[in-house]
């Protein structure tokens, strides 16, 4: 009996590539969002505003869980 | 020479195919590990802000005499206990000024320009105004942290503003 996932598969030979690409696209957004975050949140404590570091650190954790759930969608290694 | 005689394949046993998603698989896990590190370099410096913001030292310092630095002169000095540089500066309008002396944009030592009005970073070409602190021009991106000049007759006292952390 097959799944959805193994019928799209068979369907669509190619899709496995482009949800990888789309994971990593995502990702990458990800990535760079905290890179901005950790910018602002080090200009902000060097001009005397420390306190800007605790809203870009969650926003940056939510961030990262975000990603890491992410990997939950990665294909399966094809053996 | 046939296929099994290749003993480099023994070595090496991983096919392209195999070779090629596992790359892209592991490139997605390694962004989740670097989004990672943006979290970790975040939270030094929340916890830096939450635990070690010291308060400066706001105990007034005697640098010189008035009559020492002569109009459009500056002089270098360093507070107690610390050993950022500072410049004081004697400008034309003959108002006192003290500043860091290291830019905001990667830490050069700023020279005050006699006659201009302006602080100069000779190395990316950076501009302050002399009376605020503010940049006028170049890659700076914040002002310069400046210090509180007080006089006590002919002697010239600075300090760090209130509530100044470090």
């Amino acid at each position: 009996m097959s799944n959805f996932r193994t019928t799209q598969e068979q369907a669509h030979p190619q899709k496995k590539s482009m949800i990888m690409s789309a994971l990593i696209t995502v990702l990458l957004v990800n990535l760079l969002l905290q890179i901005w975050l950790l910018y602002t949140a080090l200009n902000n404590a060097l001009e005397g505003h420390p306190e800007v570091a605790y809203s870009t650190f969650i926003a940056s954790f939510v961030l990262f869980l975000a990603s890491v759930l992410w990997l939950y969608f990665l294909p399966e290694k094809v053996n | 020479m046939s296929h099994q005689d290749k003993h480099w394949k023994k070595d090496f046993p991983i096919n392209r195919s195999q070779a090629n998603q596992v790359s892209r698989r592991d490139f997605a896990k390694l962004l989740a590990v670097v989004s990672g590190g943006m979290v970790v370099g975040n939270g030094v410096i929340a916890a830096k802000a939450a635990f070690f913001n010291e308060p400066k030292n706001e105990k007034k310092q005697k640098i010189c005499a008035k009559n020492e630095i002569p109009v459009g002169g500056t002089k270098s000095f360093v507070l107690e206990n610390d050993t950022v540089p500072y410049i004081l500066i004697h400008t034309e309008e003959g108002e006192f000024y003290a500043y860091e002396q290291k830019c905001t944009h990667l830490s050069c030592a700023v020279y005050y320009k006699p006659g201009t009005l302006t602080i100069e970073c000779p190395c990316h070409n950076g501009w302050f105004d002399v009376k605020t602190g503010n940049v006028i021009q170049g890659p700076p991106p914040r002002p310069l942290k400046k210090l509180d000049v007080t006089f006590e007759g002919n002697a010239i006292y600075v300090q760090h503003p209130k509530n100044e952390t470090v």
